[in-house]
């Protein structure tokens, strides 16, 4: 402030002007470095709450009209898929899905389930039929996106045979990125 | 040299007349400001305010939670799919009768506490908080003290009547001693007493004010000549309105006792009297009105702070007139709805009956009222009630394919009363492909499975286990 | 061609750019004139080189040359041409452009306004400061953002369009054009006030000299956020116009110090105080439109606006850390030295009123730069994420804005120096009366809410109050003809003087933000938001509107495809949309809006059922939503109103009407009219008439309303 010139002497620190002016340089200096060295917000990392809880129920209805429950095998593990056939992530890790698929349904260890996520289901079909998609997609069900804490494709959820969340992925995966997760569980649990 | 003052003809009449004036005049802003509190009162809508409805519970709440998909927006002012399924939920759990709390730690729960658009506080998050509220009080309460400071110091002047006395009160201990800060500062004194010259003759600035302002800036010029008239050039300084222009002075000694002269001379022909009775009054008026802010900004604060809890957002206002019919239904029908659940049935039915008096194709109202006269009917045996039922219940299904609520009573009242278990596995089939939730299906589960096992079908899988 | 062209015209600028830093600051040092002189030479050739750069571009794009992979991927051969246009400012690397060339324009106006006085050093720092910045933006499209870059391999045969919400509305055309006049204007007091700091010469009235281009960047900034809130309501389709996205929020900062600084510079006109604040605030103002051109283009913050993420953001963080340390650093350095000769004399006065006005401004710009970055900061601290949204502002916005209101109306009111209450109260009843009268109505007709109330009231308090200043203004002007010997009907009309020049102006533009602020405060109190499940054929009724499904029809063009909903809402129809553009499979959603004066209804389709079942439209009831736009328009007005010079004035001038007739030659009726001044209390800012010359001479004898 400027119209401090008439003041009774000695009751305020000199040169106010520059301790004000360091002050600000400080904590915009701090502000600085905060910002510096943010990750982009695209591929912040973010732990979801569910992580390590009960997964919550998985049913619906497929894209064909029957209804769908998730059938109990014990000692498989579940990756439970979201999608949308307009999310341009999505479409790379189809192929991925699928290896995965294939695979595992050889070593009969884990099933995948796709969900549709704020998709039609005329475009989510032709879509999971141009991938070559074996196992079961689920209709979009907004309850069900919802109990699972999903925001937007792709999200992947990994469920340990004792129906527990074991990950969770915000972005494309990879075959191998299951497998490392799969055998991450394992080897915590004998 | 004359000195005028604007009214200087008559000062004394003019005072008289000022306070006759002031004596008769009509105290405008006491009623202005008694009025306005009584409106905004009358406004808040807190006379009168019932608790909040169930739908005014929901906007509220959906106010406060992001939309999952979406960067900035909130579920109820987005429609993408997350957040149409955001708004399902929490309307259906305040139905349930959970708390605004719980419905929240649910959300949090399921999508992280980034959900909330409100950052709570507490944790860090106070900070985000507390630092603008410490840094505006703070930086108030450093201005209010400066200025007030200033503000009595003025009228301390003014009281002490002190002309001429170098090196008096307060602030002028910093004299600079730098020439080029001395000019400037002299250039300052200068330029604000032609201001206040000018001011006083549009009439801005009061008597007293006037003379107090005059009386420091000339006192503070001519310290300031004092300290340092040999290192400054001519200056010019202002006359004391001439008539003549512009006035050019030229030794500054000269200008500095002419100047101190004329001062000395309008404080005699006006001040004395004036300066007298005003200061003290002056400053207890003062203390009156930056208590009366104080008071006004708490008041204010505390108002706000108050009614923004109680007012959500988007209330309508209160009172039926201003209730759009569509808003009324859906109000009869959570009303309908909670009544049903505490097990008032016959006022809910009344009021599902007063919604399709209105709207006779409410399915939703059409398929409540239908099963409360189905349960009553079946319990009475009264044939009429039930026929008027099964009515209901067909003509909601038929109206709404998608309807769980109307295909679970259609079904439980075509094995019930018809004994008609394959017509009622239809239904039970149709109702679960529309989605009802979890809760609503093990409720009914004993039904459906007798209905099944009438029907010789084998129990669906998506029948809870248990029941 | 197209690149190579574009290019050169980047690296004429650049260079221009450079050697004009070494011309100007040889002469600096060796304190030679002509040097000087030919520093300002450089200011067109920076300009010329964006302007080249920029043809080169628009040519690319018109031509559909893909070639670059600018026009790749923001061009294709179905987009029409006004969206082909706007593609410049598109993308990341054309928006840099755009700025660059802006800021030549700036440049070179700003040599030729001062082309007289080009040998003061002052205008040389000034010159070299803007030289710096130029050479910042240049350099930038030399390397990370270059906007010429030519596509790796082959070159393809179509595009992929420009985002689908870029072409979606025309408004496209003005917006982002708006906005940037207004950021980049910011650079020319915030160099002034470098070159102040740098030579020391702060007494003199560089402020002053530079308040025109103050107001206008001000001005285009004003329009270019309230055309962004526009666009929101218009195209994104969900019914509001600020959502307080940190891109909207980056705006928005500079904006507010912006007026902050706009109105203190009055002060520092008028009794030459608050030098040091005016100069940190212009410092602020141009450091925070660095700081959000940061936030928007380096992808930390997400955002709806935001640019896709590229390595211009380290850099954008260095400069703005370059132009803050060196602003304060020069604030710090120069020091107590600065300060004004003297303080504000009282806290009811209209200096105490600016500084009050200062604080709030400063106080929610703040507020706003806090909330926008602390995710970042509690991420850093937490590792969790956080949401700061709309209830976090909105807080903080009421108070701040009922404040600002209550300001505007006692403010103009207030004599300079020292205000008597007797003197405020005797010219504020009237409005006073006007506010309380408003919410006694208001409340009466059924109007519910404090904060709705209260805005009302004040906003009809400070409406009455400008209103007032407008109609003595007015009223001086015409009596000033008369006592010229005009006739009555030219008198009258002579009246538009009072309409001119800064106070006045300043009191239309207020005038326009109070009509701003009562649309706000109604449209976000009393919006009303529902769904309409309709089948063809069906009326349903919202809140008093008749909407009518009529049936759906396609509407094809070469460039989109549109599902549109013909709706019936009382005797209008509106076609709400969804729109597929090619190259993109995602549709996006276009709302139909019937607007008048009392408010909207926005409808928009919300899911159109597979089979013929009901279909769901989304709808928002708002009232007085166009009050925005109408108050938006009146800012503007009053703005360009205020840019028009008023006659020769000082400093000094009273702030009331001269009193008609108190000449001090006539000194009876000067008693009578002193007392008619008291009661009556004038408060406009006019020129005294020759009888009555202040008596003063201030330290600069006259005043130029120059740029």
């Amino acid at each position: 402030m400027t119209m401090t010139e008439d003041r009774p002497s000695g009751t305020r620190a000199r040169h106010p002007v520059r301790w004000i002016a360091t002050v600000a340089l400080v904590v915009v200096a701090g502000l600085v470095a905060v910002l510096a060295t943010r990750p982009p917000a695209s591929v912040a990392e973010v732990d979801s709450p569910l992580l390590g809880n009960l997964a919550p129920t998985l049913s619906g209805t497929t894209l064909s009209g029957s209804p769908f429950v998730l059938p109990s095998r014990p000692g498989h593990y579940v990756v439970v898929n979201f999608f949308a056939s307009w999310c341009e992530p999505c479409r790379q890790e189809g192929p991925q899905l699928v290896r995965f698929a294939f695979e595992h349904s050889r070593t009969n260890d884990a099933q995948l389930v796709s969900v549709v996520f704020d998709d039609t289901d005329s475009s989510a079909s032709a879509y999971q039929a141009q991938l070559g998609a074996t196992w079961p997609t689920l209709r979009a069900d907004g309850a069900l996106a919802l109990s699972y804490g999903v925001r937007a494709p792709p999200t992947t959820f990994v469920i340990a045979p004792d129906g527990r969340l074991a990950a969770e992925v915000i972005a494309p995966v990879t075959a191998s990125d299951l497998d490392q997760v799969i055998a991450t569980v394992k080897a915590r649990r004998p | 040299m004359s000195t005028t003052l604007r009214g200087a003809a008559d000062p004394m009449a003019r005072r008289a007349a000022d306070g006759d004036r002031k004596r008769r005049r009509f105290p405008w802003w006491t009623l202005f400001g008694v009025v306005a509190v009584i409106a905004l009162v009358i406004g808040s809508g807190v006379l009168g305010s019932s608790a909040p409805t169930a739908g005014q519970r929901a906007l509220a709440i959906e106010t406060d939670i992001r939309c999952p998909s979406c960067e900035d927006l909130s579920v109820a002012q987005s429609s993408a799919p997350t957040a149409v399924a955001v708004r399902a939920t929490v309307q259906r759990q305040i139905a349930e009768g959970r708390s605004d709390q719980q419905i929240e730690s649910y959300l949090e729960s399921r999508y992280g506490a980034s959900i909330e658009l409100d950052p709570p506080a507490s944790g860090w998050t106070l900070l985000v908080w507390l630092v603008p509220l410490l840094a505006g009080v703070g930086g108030l309460a450093v201005v209010t003290t400066v200025l007030i400071r200033r503000h009595v110091t003025v009228l301390d002047e003014a009281a002490a009547g002190d002309v001429g006395s170098i090196g008096s009160v307060s602030d002028d201990a910093e004299l600079p001693t730098d020439p080029d800060r001395l000019a400037d500062r002299r250039a300052f004194l200068v330029r604000s007493l032609s201001d206040a010259d000018a001011e006083y003759l549009a009439g801005d600035l009061s008597d007293r004010d006037y003379l107090a302002l005059r009386r420091r800036d000339m006192k503070r010029l001519a310290a300031l000549d004092a300290h340092g008239s040999s290192a400054l050039p001519g200056p010019e300084t202002p006359a004391v309105l001439s008539a003549a222009g512009p006035a050019v002075a030229t030794a500054s000694a000269v200008t500095s006792s002419a100047v101190t002269a004329a001062t000395a001379a309008t404080a005699a022909t006006v001040t004395s009297a004036a300066t007298a009775e005003r200061p003290r009054r002056g400053r207890r008026s003062w203390w009156f009105l930056a208590g009366a802010v104080a008071a006004f900004t708490v008041a204010l604060v505390v108002a706000v702070t108050q009614f923004s809890s109680n007012r959500l957002p988007g209330q309508t206002p209160t009172g039926s007139v201003s209730l759009s019919p569509s808003q009324q239904t859906e109000e009869t029908l959570a009303q309908a709805a909670s009544d049903e659940d505490q097990g008032q049935v016959e006022q809910a039915a009344s009021l599902y009956q007063d919604v399709l008096d209105q709207h006779p194709a409410n399915e939703v109202a059409l398929a409540q009222l239908g099963w409360i006269e189905f349960e009553t009917g079946h319990s009475t045996g009264d044939r009429s009630l039930l026929a008027d039922a099964r009515a209901k219940l067909d003509r909601a299904v038929k109206l709404d394919p998608q309807d769980y609520a109307a295909r679970l009573y259609l079904g439980t009242v075509l094995l019930q009363q018809n004994g008609d278990a394959s017509a009622a596995v239809a239904q039970f089939a149709l109702f679960h492909a529309d989605g009802p939730p979890a809760a609503l299906v093990s409720q009914a589960a004993p039904v459906i499975r007798q209905a099944y096992t009438a029907a010789g079908d084998p129990v669906p899988a998506w029948l809870p286990a248990n029941s | 061609m197209n690149g190579a062209l574009g290019y050169t015209g980047v690296l004429l600028g650049f260079c221009a750019a450079v050697v004009g830093i070494v011309v100007i600051a040889t002469g600096l040092v060796r304190h030679r004139e002509s040097t000087l002189r030919g520093g300002q030479l450089y200011a067109p050739l920076i300009l010329l080189g964006g302007l080249v750069a920029v043809v080169a571009m628009e040519h690319a794009l018109l031509t559909h040359d893909f070639s670059l992979t600018y026009v790749a991927d923001n061009n294709s051969r179905s987009t029409p041409a006004l969206y082909s246009i706007t593609g410049l400012w598109s993308a990341l690397a054309g928006s840099i452009l755009l700025w660059a060339v802006i800021l030549g324009g700036y440049a070179s106006i700003m040599a030729w306004r001062f082309r007289r006085r080009a040998s003061d050093p002052l205008v040389g720092w000034a010159t070299l400061v803007i030289y710096v910045v130029a050479a910042f933006f240049f350099g930038l499209m030399l390397g990370p953002a270059n906007p010429f870059s030519h596509v790796v391999g082959a070159v393809p045969h179509n595009g992929l369009g420009p985002n689908t919400l870029l072409q979606d509305n025309p408004l496209v055309l003005i917006h982002p054009p708006m906005l940037y006049l207004g950021f980049v204007g910011f650079t020319l007091p915030f160099a002034f006030a470098i070159a102040t700091l740098a030579t020391g010469r702060v007494d003199e009235d560089w402020q002053g000299e530079t308040r025109r281009w103050t107001l206008f960047a001000w001005a285009f900034l004003t329009m270019g956020i309230i055309l962004g809130a526009w666009w929101s309501y218009e195209v994104l389709g969900w019914g509001g116009f600020w959502s307080w996205d940190p891109v909207e929020n980056a705006a928005l900062m500079p904006w507010l110090v912006g007026t902050a600084y706009l109105h203190s510079v009055m002060v520092q006109e008028r009794r030459g105080l608050l030098r040091i604040w005016n100069l940190s605030l212009v410092v602020a103002a141009f450091s925070l439109t660095i700081l959000g051109t940061f936030l928007t283009r380096s992808g930390v913050i997400q955002s709806v606006h935001s640019f896709s993420e590229s390595t211009i953001g380290p850099l954008l963080l260095g400069f703005f850390c370059v132009v803050l340390v060196t602003g304060v650093g020069l604030i710090a350095w120069r020091g107590d030295r600065l300060r004004s000769a003297g303080g504000i004399d009282a806290a009811v006065s209209r200096e105490g009123a600016f500084l009050v006005n200062n604080l709030l401004f400063v106080a929610f710009a703040f507020v706003v730069l806090l909330g926008t970055v602390f995710p970042l900061l509690y991420q850093a601290l937490n590792g969790d994420e956080l949401s700061v949204g709309a209830p976090y502002f909105n807080r903080f916005f009421v108070p701040v804005g009922l404040g600002l209101l209550f300001l505007m109306a006692v403010a103009p009111a207030l004599p300079w120096r020292k205000a008597s209450l007797e003197v405020v109260r005797s010219r504020l009843t009237v409005p006073a009366a006007a506010g309380v009268v408003v919410v006694v109505a208001c409340v009466a007709a059924g109007v519910r809410g404090v904060e709705p109330l209260a805005a009302f009231g004040l906003g009809a308090f400070a409406g009455a109050s400008a209103l007032r200043a407008l109609f003595l203004s007015v009223r001086a002007a015409w009596q000033l003809a008369r006592r010229g010997g005009a006739g009555p009907v030219r008198a009258l009309l002579s009246g538009w003087r009072g309409l001119v020049g800064r106070a006045n102006g300043g009191m239309v533009v207020h005038v326009g933000v109070v009509v701003v602020a009562v649309g706000l405060a109604a449209a976000t109190s009393f919006i009303h938001r529902g769904e309409l499940l309709l089948r063809p054929g069906q009326t349903a009724t919202y809140y008093g509107h008749d909407v009518t499904f009529v049936g759906q029809r396609t509407v094809t063009t070469p460039s989109h495809t549109a599902l549109e909903a013909v709706l019936r809402v009382d005797h209008g129809t509106f076609s709400p949309a969804i729109s597929q553009f090619d190259g993109n499979s995602q549709a996006v959603g276009t709302p139909a809006i019937d607007s008048s004066w009392r408010g909207d209804l926005y409808l928009t389709i919300d899911s159109i059922p597979g089979k013929g079942s009901r279909w769901t439209f989304g709808v928002v009831e708002q009232p007085l939503v166009m009050w925005l736009w109408i108050g938006a328009g009146l800012v503007a007005f009053g703005s360009v109103l205020a840019a028009v010079p008023g006659r020769r004035r000082r400093p000094t001038d009273p702030i009331s009407t001269p009193v008609v007739g108190a000449s001090p030659a006539t000194r009876d009726d000067g008693a009578e009219a002193g007392t008619a001044a008291a009661t009556n209390g004038d408060g406009t800012q006019h020129p005294a008439p020759a009888p009555l010359e202040p008596v003063a001479v201030g330290p600069r004898g006259t005043d130029s309303d120059g740029p």
